[in-house]
């Protein structure tokens, strides 16, 4: 299984340095949908690194797939937001704030 | 309740809601105790989960702060090309978990994700030592971001489990057993009324026929 990396160059380059080839470069929000939906049709990727504010932009139904999706698992990095909204579903489900 | 008085009165209707009633109580305490396994699993994890989104942000600020600087100092051209020599992938191996039915993933890595300046594809003359750092510190994310992908999604899966089990022991609790208890009663009540009218009515035509006699 791979990695695959979906956002702007600048963020991308980083990856590259590692050696990740499934790189998509998106310039504006129709490019990232159709980047999305690429990497979730294909089989030997198995986590996508996505930034927070890209994953904010796509269309709910998007969401909604991603998140019920085991493979290819999304981590969305940069900013508390990710965090943020664990907490928020902790808090939802729990009844109580357990992160601190 | 409105569903209360839609059922007719029978016996049998009362023994097949008794039977129903049974059922919903067994399933009530199952799920009870599903439900509280799920968030002791849960709890189990969020220490772990914590820790490691937390290092992984802390590595995601530092390793873009070092490519920003290796940018800056040797130029994006020599940045790319290098990005261009690496060859190996880091790659992983992915299997599936299933805790009390959430199915969640489990990654293994491979091969060690951070290596050794050597064990790189560019050459360490031609380099210099911030690119090997921005180098660096990105393996340590990816390292990082693999480990976040099995732990979030398992914590994320775990709480969308719990959140749906807690609506259906609540409903089991607050509405349906109840609500299947009162029709319940209800039929107990009208069998009980027309077993005493039946009572009453027998009475009335001895007395009718004791009169005519």
């Amino acid at each position: 299984m791979k990695v695959a990396v979906i956002g702007d160059p600048d963020f991308t380059l980083g990856f590259r340095l590692v050696g990740i080839r499934d790189v998509y470069e998106v310039g504006n929000d129709e490019e990232l949908v159709e980047a999305v939906r690429n990497v979730l049709d294909r089989k030997d990727v198995g986590v996508v690194v996505i930034k927070y504010e890209d994953l904010r932009k796509l269309p709910p139904v998007l969401r909604r797939e991603i998140d019920e999706r085991v493979e290819p698992t999304f981590v969305a990095v940069g900013g508390v937001g990710a965090v943020e909204e664990l907490r928020d579903k902790i808090r939802r489900a729990l009844g109580v704030d357990l992160w601190k | 309740m409105a569903s209360t008085f839609k059922v007719q009165p029978t016996r049998m209707e009362l023994i097949k809601l008794r039977r129903r009633i049974k059922m919903a109580k067994r399933g009530y305490e199952l799920l009870k105790m599903k439900r509280d396994s799920l968030i002791t699993e849960f709890r189990n994890l969020l220490e772990d989960a914590k820790r490691i989104m937390g290092t992984m942000a802390e590595k995601y600020e530092k390793a873009m702060q070092k490519l920003a600087l290796a940018i800056a100092v040797d130029g994006i051209i020599t940045v790319r090309s290098i990005a261009l020599s690496r060859q190996c992938e880091p790659t992983f191996v992915m299997h599936r978990k299933n805790i009390m039915g959430v199915v969640v993933p489990v990654i293994k890595r491979e091969e060690k994700i951070i290596k050794c300046c050597i064990e790189r594809e560019y050459g360490v003359i031609g380099t210099t030592a911030r690119i090997d750092e921005a180098v660096r510190a990105f393996e340590e994310l990816v390292d990082s971001i693999l480990e976040v992908a099995e732990i979030e999604t398992t914590v994320r899966r775990l709480l969308e489990e719990i959140d749906r089990v807690k609506r259906r022991v609540n409903a089991l609790e607050y509405r349906i057993i109840p609500g299947m208890e009162a029709t319940a009663k209800f039929i107990s009540f009208k069998l009980e009324e027309m077993d005493r009218e039946n009572i009453i009515r027998l009475k009335k035509l001895k007395g009718k026929k004791a009169k005519r006699a």
